[in-house]
């Protein structure tokens, strides 16, 4: 085995790199940047044979990848927060015309207020946009589900382009271990680039995203569904393929020490290894919590989900988006939904948002609320559960109460 | 598990040190390390941290340390800048201080009163050895002898991160401060 030291920004290169893309379309955000300036390094030391397109926006960005990977070969670009905001139109365009880019998204807060730090307002904000989206845990995750979302991506029964989506510094900027692969194992594993629906070829011409009226817009939404639907499976072989291939598990959701549990968890991101860790901690004093872990949130798993807590009395789901007017925060509401008629008691939490570490104290307050919860002990929990008591305080403008 | 913060100033490869760290404890000696680093406005001068946290099994937390078991201070006067590097010290708690002036180090020895101090001049060591102040490579040197890694790992990583020239002499640097550091 041949283990680097990398940060996020870095194994996302790494993928991109061993993925072969033929174009790279970005423009530098932070906590993004490196991915687009190593990315422009590797181009301009002739590492990476690729045609590097310099844009002046993310709109460009993934106009400029969009447009390249339907010449048929894979693009490459990345962004976060506002990058992501700007980009919006084009990540729409990019699904509904059925191109499987493979996108690493660096987490970080949607403004205002102005925030360069992690939270998931970015990636949620395009949750509906008809990409796949993976949520990564450590950054072993992030070179491992970027090489899977390609795959997966570029599978005939899907052609949706993926999201990967990384913590802002917590993961783009830590440096771990991680276990890189030999180039042609994942030539083997992922294959040439092979455009399968949509392509622009001057040969034989072709109209893509064309003005589509109301008698067939309603089939081609409608098979974007289909192809949604057809990415579980798909993930699930491809996960077990990687398997036999790298030796490395993965799955759509991970239940950890959640079969006996009182109180389960649910999390995404970097922040799900700090809940996997409080776990074992709790554990080792006789209480008895465990962890949800998403990997796959578009498709939402609410199969798995249901599968694995049906029997469970309290859950507590971890938003580290705000989910503003809605009754609570997007992961929350969908897990909801995955166990509507079931007898359980489900409490959202909103925490970590706009950089606010997730440590382990406020994990461990989670789970005695919901073990509390699940004693009877405790009616009412802590909703937003990092916020500062004087929250109605800080830059005050108008007094509110 | 060993929780570790590193203090110190923009300019001076706060980051970089931490990185080389985890570089020489996860490639080296078989164990496995991740960087937390905060970063803020950098800008030269400015108080920068970063946290390390390593362990024999893979590791799970991701964030901050809070309780740190080993407090590595680049820039002695960062205790002036509205930083403190006591913050959630326990009696097991170990300094490595980049100072060898005793009016610091007895300002810090009031600070770390119950704890083990490891202290060196590495600034002066990197002045003497690389012929500037920059003093990641022999901070390292200096953490090298609290035991918690080995110098030989620590020039590894410092060779392998900053290439063949400058890595000669920041691994020289590290050993110089290795062999010279003192305890409180």
């Amino acid at each position: 085995m041949t283990y680097k030291m990398l940060d996020g920004n870095g194994a996302a290169v790494e993928a991109m790199k061993l993925a072969r893309v033929k174009v790279v379309s970005a423009y530098p955000i932070t906590p993004q940047s490196s991915i687009a300036e190593k990315l422009s390094e590797l181009v301009a030391k002739g590492e990476l044979d690729a045609e590097y397109i310099r844009v002046e926006s993310e709109h460009t960005a993934m106009s400029a990848a969009a447009a390249a990977q339907l010449t048929g070969v894979r693009a490459a670009t990345a962004t976060s927060s506002v990058g992501l905001a700007l980009m919006s139109e084009v990540v729409g365009l990019a699904a509904g015309c059925r191109v499987p880019i493979v996108m690493p998204v660096v987490n970080r807060a949607l403004v205002a207020p102005w925030s360069l730090w992690c939270d998931h307002s970015d990636a949620m904000s395009v949750r509906d946009s008809g990409w796949l989206q993976f949520y990564c845990q450590n950054v072993q995750d992030v070179l491992d589900l970027m090489i899977m979302a390609y795959k997966i991506a570029e599978h005939e029964k899907v052609l949706l382009p993926a999201m990967v989506c990384l913590d802002g510094f917590f993961l783009s900027h830590s440096m771990q271990k991680v276990e890189v692969y030999d180039q042609k194992l994942v030539d083997q594993f992922i294959g040439e680039y092979i455009p399968k629906n949509t392509y622009l070829n001057t040969e034989d011409p072709m109209f893509i995203c064309d003005l589509t009226p109301p008698e067939d817009f309603t089939e081609l939404k409608y098979q974007q569904k289909v192809a949604m639907d057809n990415a579980v499976d798909v993930i699930a072989e491809v996960q077990d393929e990687f398997y036999r291939i790298f030796g490395r598990k993965s799955s759509i959701i991970e239940e950890y020490m959640t079969e006996d549990a009182d109180a389960v968890l649910v999390a995404l991101g970097s922040m799900s290894g700090t809940a996997k860790h409080v776990a074992n901690e709790m554990r080792k004093r006789g209480l008895r919590v465990g962890v949800l872990k998403i990997v796959v949130y578009r498709p939402f798993p609410f199969k798995q989900i249901r599968e694995a807590l049906k029997a469970k009395k309290v859950v507590g789901v971890f938003d580290r988006s705000a989910g503003l007017g809605a009754q609570g925060g997007p992961v929350w509401t969908e897990v909801c939904a995955a166990l509507r008629g079931l007898d359980i008691d489900i409490r959202g939490y909103v925490g970590g948002l706009g950089g606010r570490d997730v440590p382990e104290t406020t994990i461990e307050k989670i789970f005695n609320e919901l073990l509390d919860i699940y004693k009877g002990k405790r009616i009412l929990h802590t909703n937003w559960i990092d916020v500062k008591d004087n929250a109605m305080e800080i830059r005050e403008v108008l007094k509110v109460v | 598990m060993k929780k570790l913060k590193f203090f110190g100033t923009g300019g001076q490869g706060v980051v970089t040190a931490a990185k080389i760290f985890s570089t020489a404890v996860s490639l080296y000696e078989d164990m496995h390390a991740i960087t937390v680093p905060a970063y803020g406005h950098e800008r030269r001068g400015a108080p920068v941290i970063t946290d390390v946290v390593m362990d024999s099994e893979p590791i799970l937390m991701n964030s901050f340390v809070y309780v740190p078991d080993i407090v590595v201070v680049m820039d002695e006067t960062i205790i002036d800048k509205h930083v403190d590097v006591s913050a959630g010290k326990h009696d097991g708690t170990v300094l490595v201080l980049n100072s060898e002036e005793p009016f610091m180090l007895e300002r810090y020895k009031k600070i770390f009163n119950a704890n083990e101090i490891f202290y060196v001049d590495a600034t002066h060591i990197a002045l003497e050895v690389i012929g500037k102040g920059i003093p990641n490579g022999s901070m390292l040197g200096a953490l090298a002898a609290t035991g918690v890694v080995e110098i030989d790992s620590i020039e590894k990583a410092i060779r392998e991160s900053f290439g063949e020239k400058a890595g000669d002499m920041n691994a020289a640097a590290a050993r110089k401060a290795y062999e010279n550091v003192k305890k409180l």
